[in-house]
């Protein structure tokens, strides 16, 4: 059995060390917003946060992250209210700004890669919180273990819904 | 209370029957019937009606008005992220009934049995009248009429506001209309419900005046996309079944291997999994996805295939295909606009231009491969769950594949990785493997491809070349244009699985198929410039590349992609036409709208002129050079019309000579698709094409050996990057005097391979006629 830390809970699976943490996620705790892309760390659409740093779960055995913070796409609001000290009923009915900004832009086109594109989102702002287009294209594309790809071609709009992000953040909610 | 109704009437074509009125509830319930007016002279439909779709007969519905003032539409098409249906289609249906966006509550959409029209993924706006807009017209009209009879006010002095109908001093609202009562509208469909392009309401009822609009033109939000970022929505991918197994495919090792012997799972290693073989067919379930996947890979590792060397080389393929591509097999086409005596135009003319030009294969390439979960149950009942950019085709397929009726196959609809065209003729593979490992294990089985299998053994855009002249008058104007297009099958919509399985499938591409998967060549590209009094388009097509080589018929398997064929037409033309007015010492952009005589097409011209910051000279530029190590910048353009919508678009770039290495550093497009019905929605699709565009001229072109495609991954098969991205600047022209929505969700990546090609050849004085422009190719060519 392994213990992990997702999204706030502590979670007991029965899946052997060796399985990689996206098919963990998916399958025995039902937490989809991470999505299989290429099985080899190359798309970014498996993204999770581990301890804060983007992680790609499809590549991620699942035993090397027992005792660490791993936040999911659904982990987002909670880890926002956490870190601004939301009240309990504020926290239920607010997204993090990041999956904010991606509505109000109207980012998302298939939304296949949008997972692993909010959770990089995420990890720069909580370390950049005002970055300028170059930091954002350089997170997006060098950062990580390689490029986080989007197919739809929704780059532009990613940028801007980063920039409309640090905005809300800014502004504490 | 419940009585029978007074007689059917005749509501602008459409049938109205009240059938009785019911205590409580009620709901204008607007069904589709075959026959429409004929229905009154007692005829019987002539179109059969799938059991586990709407029932055209019955309560079948598009659209249903709600005691509550709400609506909820019904589409066959699906959303891959154009957002049509949660944005557009709202607002037509909203615009058409005078209601506010709000008011239409719910959206179903693709699953074979709660929909009724069939059709694919695309060309949402129907040019300008998709099913969805006659619905509510209709239903317009039939509410219009109940109210009139109701309020006693004749029904053209009728007015109605927010679903508010008022005449006279007197007011009703829709819900008002429908509480209590079970109506019936019966209108005139035709069409094949299986078909690529599925069915088409008939008849022309009233439509609102443009003039009027008050929904269409704002930018409402696609109500998908929250719970898609909110991680709400439930993907293809997330679909679990009680005792659902996971299974990975073992795929042949060439394009035409077939199996000699499968491999033996590792007991040892994989307990529980099991290998299934059906033909060529291998796959491995398991009750666990790592297990499944440990074990296929273990089981492809001793499973043991006939080799097979039936493709040209890759560097082969262009003369493979003009020397040995069977193009006699399939009738020229010309196309409408051919006119005049070209060859004798070219022969006198003061300049020319003849010249080749080359478009390599093309993958989809969705960030998520392929996948499906079937549940072949015991009664025969086929449920598939899929992301599927047509269910009603694939279910017509899948009963093919197992000898039954389209009524034992339901296909359940989900949202999944945009694959930009590769399913809109049912398969994007997969369902079908699913299928049959679900029918021999006798369980629900969920088969998910590997990068690997997506990469190699899914269709791809087809490769093509063309040969173009253009004879230029001693006034710098083009008196002659001929185009000669050769393309293998765009389109195959054989199941593979089917395929390898040996099972009944449709014929493979030839020049009896229908419409879009015979091996015939159209003429796609719309001509632009009608002053020319001399042309001549003509398109050949021949099979696939190793299709009548390979055992198993396969080959390389093409389909449409986004823009298809029209991409592989006016790449070659545009290019040609930005080197034509380099010869006649013109301005390529000024040398467009001089040869156009459309409004619409030379508006976009200027609104792309004026928002690029174009400046007027002919290319190339001065100091324009092919060598060095300094970056130099060139500008070039673009001009395209389809599905009603004009599109014009520059790209500056800055190229490396000594590397070859490009960049685009701004993309500008300017789009007139009549009505815009949505800036904002409108705007990002742009957006997306114009990256996507970027991606397919400067990086993107399927490799392969003489056994198959070699590439397996994101590192061997590149598409853009964040790092990639211009600035790209959309302007959209609202031109509501055309009367009519153009298509505008898909055509942007077609702009940008000729505009790059053409800055190229601004910025070095070389004209590469080869996409993709990768730094290996550029390089050459400027060195050349």
């Amino acid at each position: 059995m392994i213990r992990l830390n997702v999204n706030g809970l502590r979670r007991d699976i029965q899946a052997t060390g060796d399985t990689p943490l996206l098919y963990v996620l998916r399958n025995d705790l039902e937490l989809i917003g991470p999505q299989f892309g290429c099985g080899l760390a190359q798309c970014g659409a498996c993204a999770v946060l581990v301890d804060g740093k983007e992680v790609r779960s499809c590549i991620t055995a699942v035993a090397s992250v027992a005792d660490k913070e791993i936040t999911t796409l659904e982990g987002l609001p909670g880890r926002w209210a956490k870190q601004k000290g939301l009240s309990a009923a504020d926290a239920q009915s607010t997204l993090h700004p990041v999956q904010q900004a991606w509505i109000e832009e109207q980012t998302p086109q298939c939304g296949f890669c949008q997972n692993g594109m909010m959770i990089k989102a995420t990890e720069l702002l909580e370390g950049n919180p005002n970055p300028t287009v170059a930091q954002i294209k350089e997170a997006f594309t060098t950062s990580g273990p390689s490029p986080n790809l989007c197919r739809c071609g929704t780059y532009v709009a990613i940028i801007e819904a980063v920039q409309h992000a640090a905005t809300i953040m800014a502004k504490g909610r | 209370m419940a009585t029978m109704s007074e007689r059917p009437r005749n509501v602008s074509g459409a049938i109205l029957s009240r059938r009785q009125f019911v205590k409580a509830g009620g709901a204008l319930v607007v069904g589709f019937g075959l026959v429409g007016p004929d229905f009154l002279h007692g005829e019987t439909p002539k179109t059969s009606v799938l059991k586990n779709s709407l029932d055209p007969t019955l309560l079948s519905s598009w659209i249903e008005v709600h005691p509550d003032n709400t609506v909820l539409i019904r589409t066959g098409k699906n959303d891959f992220g154009q957002g049509s249906t949660f944005t557009a289609y709202r607002q037509i249906v909203a615009e058409e009934l005078s209601l506010p966006f709000e008011a239409i509550t719910t959206v179903v959409q693709g699953d074979t049995d709660r929909t009724p029209d069939g059709s694919g993924a695309f060309d949402f706006l129907g040019r300008g009248t998709p099913n969805i807009r006659k619905a509510a017209a209709y239903t317009h009209q039939a509410l219009l009429d109940l109210a009139s009879q109701r309020l006693g006010v004749a029904k053209d002095r009728l007015s109605v506001k927010d679903g508010i109908v008022s005449g006279s001093g007197k007011s009703l609202s829709y819900g008002d209309l429908v509480k209590d009562q079970q109506l019936k509208l019966t209108i005139p469909v035709k069409g094949d419900l299986t078909s690529i392009i599925g069915l088409t309401i008939d008849g022309n009822p009233p439509m609102k005046p443009v003039s009027d609009y008050t929904v269409i033109g704002h930018s409402f939000k696609n109500s998908v996309i929250a719970s898609k970022v909110a991680a709400k929505e439930t993907w293809a991918t997330d679909v679990r079944l009680p005792g659902m197994l996971h299974a990975r495919m073992v795929h042949p090792k060439t394009l035409g291997s077939t199996l000699v012997s499968a491999g033996q799972v590792d007991k040892s290693k994989s307990p529980n999994s099991r290998v299934i073989v059906k033909g060529n067919l291998v796959g491995v379930v398991a009750p666990s996805e790592w297990e499944a996947i440990q074990a296929a890979e273990q089981v492809a590792g001793s499973t043991k295939w006939a080799d097979w060397k039936g493709l040209p080389a890759h560097d082969e393929l262009y003369r493979h295909l003009r020397e040995k591509g069977d193009w006699a097999s399939a009738p020229v086409k010309s196309s409408d606009a051919s006119k005049g005596n070209v060859g004798s135009a070219v022969a006198s003319s003061h300049k020319k231009h003849s010249a080749s030009y080359q478009l390599s294969y093309m993958k989809h390439a969705p960030i998520g491969p392929t996948m499906a979960v079937a549940d072949v149950q015991p009664d025969g009942m086929v449920h598939i769950y899929t992301h599927n950019q047509n269910p009603q085709a694939l279910r017509g397929e899948i009963a093919m594949m197992l000898r039954t009726e389209p009524d034992h196959v339901v296909v359940h609809a989900y949202p999944g990785p945009g694959h930009y065209g590769r399913s809109n003729g049912g398969n994007a593979g997969a369902e079908d493997e699913a299928v049959l490992l679900s029918q021999a294990v006798g369980k629900p089985v969920r088969v998910q491809w590997m990068r690997a299998d997506d990469m190699q053994w899914s269709t791809q855009s087809a490769a093509a070349f063309s040969d173009i002249q253009i004879g230029i008058d001693d006034q710098g104007k083009m008196q002659a244009y001929q185009a000669d297009h050769y393309m293998p099958a765009m389109q195959d919509d054989r199941p593979i699985g089917a395929v390898l399985a040996e099972l009944p499938t449709m014929p493979a591409p030839n020049v009896n198929n229908d419409f879009v998967t015979s091996t015939i060549n159209s003429i796609s590209d719309p001509w632009v410039y009608a002053p020319v009094a001399n042309v001549t388009e003509r398109g050949h097509g021949t099979f696939q590349v190793g299709q009548k080589d390979s055992p198993i018929a396969v080959g390389l398997r093409d389909h449409s992609m986004r823009t298809p064929v029209q991409f592989q037409q006016n790449y070659p033309r545009e290019l040609a036409i930005s080197e034509a007015a380099s010869i006649a010492g013109a301005d390529a952009l000024q040398f467009r709208i001089d040869h156009a005589s459309e409004e619409r097409a030379i508006g976009v011209l200027k609104a792309v002129r004026d928002a690029s910051g174009w400046e007027t000279r002919p290319s190339p530029r001065p100091n324009a050079t092919a060598a060095g190590a300094a970056p130099v910048r060139g500008r070039g353009v673009s001009l395209m019309l389809r599905s009603g919508t004009y599109w014009a678009c520059v790209c500056q770039i800055a190229v490396t000579p000594e590397t070859g290495k490009i960049a685009v550093e701004k993309y500008t497009i300017a789009v007139d698709p009549g009505i815009v019905i949505n800036p904002l929605q409108l705007k990002r699709q742009v957006e997306g094409g114009a990256v996507m565009g970027i991606s397919h001229a400067l990086f993107e072109e399927v490799m392969f050996d003489e056994s198959g495609i070699t590439q397996d991954d994101w590192l061997s098969y590149p598409i853009a990057t964040m790092a990639d991205v211009p600035e790209v600047k959309v302007v959209l022209i609202h031109n509501p005097k055309v009367g009519a929505y153009g298509g505008g969700s898909e055509a942007a990546n077609a702009l940008a391979a000729p505009a790059i090609a053409a800055a190229l050849h601004d910025a070095t004085g070389k004209v590469v006629r080869r996409l993709p422009l990768k730094p290996a190719y550029v390089q050459e060519a400027l060195r050349g």
